[in-house]
């Protein structure tokens, strides 16, 4: 035991990450405080004013429902397109492995403005893509592939791709292929194979991707900011409108409190649920 | 692998088609970054129609888009140093000592991870606002290394966890004292997973926009100064800027497979 205290560490050492802990938690509770405030600029009273008049106007309600639509359709396509890169890295030879991280690496760790920046150069007007399709005499007018929900929702899947792609290489790596390899000797087919042992096998990597890009896509600001140009906004950028133009920083302090709890209902819902199924899949 | 028994041949083809197509999607948009900073007109299109530096050099007579990737760069380098010892005092109690309330502590610590940016950010505003403190540099720090430590803690605790206390009672037991036990042995073996924790942070920090830009006061960080000259000016003078820091980004990934292999992101 004696032995055992020398390199025991001591509690005091957590003291610095319980001290960011009261400050984040402090930041939270002014939000909820600022939120019960009845009029704009700092007044008395504590009231639910600004919950009513939110959920009084079904003008409001559109943003969440921009979040949510294109979030869940989004992370779906996110997955789908997703999964055969993660299953290229994980199933390809040393230098091809390589160069796939590398472009998703750097794609990772770019920021979100930049990546974003570079999508509007290719969907815009005179973008890449529009320039292409004129030139070859396919369309006779640009595509409008920005400043709407088609060019929100292209941005916020090319954005979160590395969200999904990461987890599920991770899994798909460390599937042993002996278990597709007995698959096949019992004579089943290659898509019987990736159907019933490789893609059940993934299933964690796509929940934990799935939780991850969910999460980016709900409450991504940049992406609908620009790539949306202000044309179909979502909560944050509402929220972000609501809190620096318009000044009204107890409505929007209680509408980040509803994208609060809607956020982590999602997020601990979705939790609960893959943990439950994905226990009925090993079991 | 499989070589010689030909299955898996129709799903690797898919796979190289529809996985190479999407990485070349994405591939395609920062590369179109770089040929259209070198257009000589100011408007955003591709192909260009030749070649100039201008909007490089027009990147030297903007003193906001200077000054304010000093500042991130300074604030990225405080909040990660900050951060990481923060979250390795943190980690070393989270992994060696049994409590209560550990998990629920841990817990708390990842939670920035899922509180939207802009929540985050509003509570910040409204927080330094109560306390009269209108000044950027404190509220941004404090905010950058909130938001970094959930990065830091969760490398940290998952290395320290791999590395066995046994190899610095050893070094004790050999004479050396507690501290120098620590740094000799623990220290040293964690040592890839505090590079990789310092560049998650650093990333982290310096790419902030959405709960930063309730913070800005009297600076802004350069994310903030790219928004704004989007949203405003909007010529080629961004894809300069972006095609510099696309680089320094290479550079840094480049670096970061040299030293500690890419694993540490892609898990």
């Amino acid at each position: 035991m004696a032995e055992q205290t020398k390199t025991s560490v001591s509690l005091g050492l957590l003291l610095p990450g319980l001290f960011c802990l009261l400050l984040f938690g402090a930041s939270l509770f002014a939000v909820g405080i600022l939120s019960l405030r009845p009029e704009r600029l700092a007044g008395e009273g504590i009231g639910l004013n600004q919950y009513l008049r939110f959920f009084d106007d079904t003008r409001y309600l559109i943003y969440f429902w921009r979040s949510f639509k294109v979030s869940c359709y989004g992370t779906l396509l996110t997955l789908f397109l997703g999964y055969p890169v993660a299953y290229l890295m994980a199933r390809s030879g040393g230098r091809i492995r390589l160069t796939l991280t590398l472009v998703l690496v750097v794609q990772f760790f770019t920021s979100y403005i930049i990546r974003a920046y570079a999508l509007m150069l290719v969907l815009g007007n005179n973008g890449l893509i529009n320039r292409l399709l004129l030139k070859l005499g396919m369309i006779e007018r640009p595509l409008a592939l920005m400043h709407n929900e088609t060019g929100v929702a292209i941005g916020l899947i090319m954005v979160s791709l590395p969200f999904i792609v990461f987890p599920v290489y991770s899994v798909l790596r460390g599937i042993d292929l002996r278990l597709e390899e007995a698959a096949e000797s019992l004579g089943a087919g290659e898509w019987q194979v990736f159907w019933n042992v490789t893609l059940p096998l993934s299933l964690p990597g796509m929940a934990a991707g799935v939780v991850l890009a969910l999460l980016f896509q709900v409450t991504s600001f940049i992406v609908p900011g620009l790539l949306g140009g202000g044309y179909y906004d979502m909560v944050a950028n509402f929220i972000c409108d609501q809190a620096l133009s318009v000044l009204n920083i107890p409505f929007a302090s209680a509408v980040a409190m509803v994208m609060l709890a809607i956020t982590l209902f999602l997020v601990i819902g979705l939790n609960k649920l893959f943990e439950r199924n994905l226990k009925d899949v090993s079991a | 692998m499989r070589k010689g028994t030909g299955t898996g041949k129709g799903l690797k083809r898919l796979s190289c088609l529809l996985g190479g197509l999407v990485v070349i999607g994405m591939f395609i948009p920062l590369l179109v970054v770089f040929v259209i900073s070198f257009n000589p007109g100011n408007e955003l299109i591709f192909p260009p129609h030749g070649f100039s530096l201008r909007w490089y050099s027009n990147i030297f007579h903007h003193a906001s888009f200077l000054s304010s990737f000093h500042f991130s760069i300074i604030l990225g380098v405080v909040a990660t140093a900050v951060s990481l010892i923060v979250g390795l005092s943190g980690a070393l109690v989270l992994t060696r000592r049994k409590f209560r309330g550990a998990d629920i502590i841990s817990g708390l610590l990842m939670s920035p991870l899922v509180v939207p940016q802009v929540v985050i950010g509003i509570g910040f505003l409204s927080l330094f606002s109560m306390m009269h403190v209108y000044h950027s540099i404190p509220s941004l720090l404090a905010l950058h290394i909130i938001i970094t430590l959930p990065y830091t803690l969760r490398v940290l605790v998952a290395n320290l966890s791999r590395c066995p206390v046994s190899m610095e009672e050893a070094a004790m037991v050999l004479g050396a004292g507690k501290y120098r036990a620590f740094v000799e042995t623990t220290l040293r073996m964690i040592k890839p997973g505090m590079v990789a924790s310092a560049i998650f942070a650093f990333v982290t920090s310096f790419d902030n926009f959405t709960a930063s830009q309730f913070l800005i006061w009297d600076r802004a960080t350069l994310p903030i100064e790219i928004y704004a000259y989007i949203t405003k000016e909007n010529d080629p003078t961004v894809a300069a800027v972006s095609s510099v820091l696309i680089l320094m980004t290479v550079g840094l990934v480049i670096l970061m497979e040299r030293w500690v292999g890419l694993e540490t992101v892609t898990g």
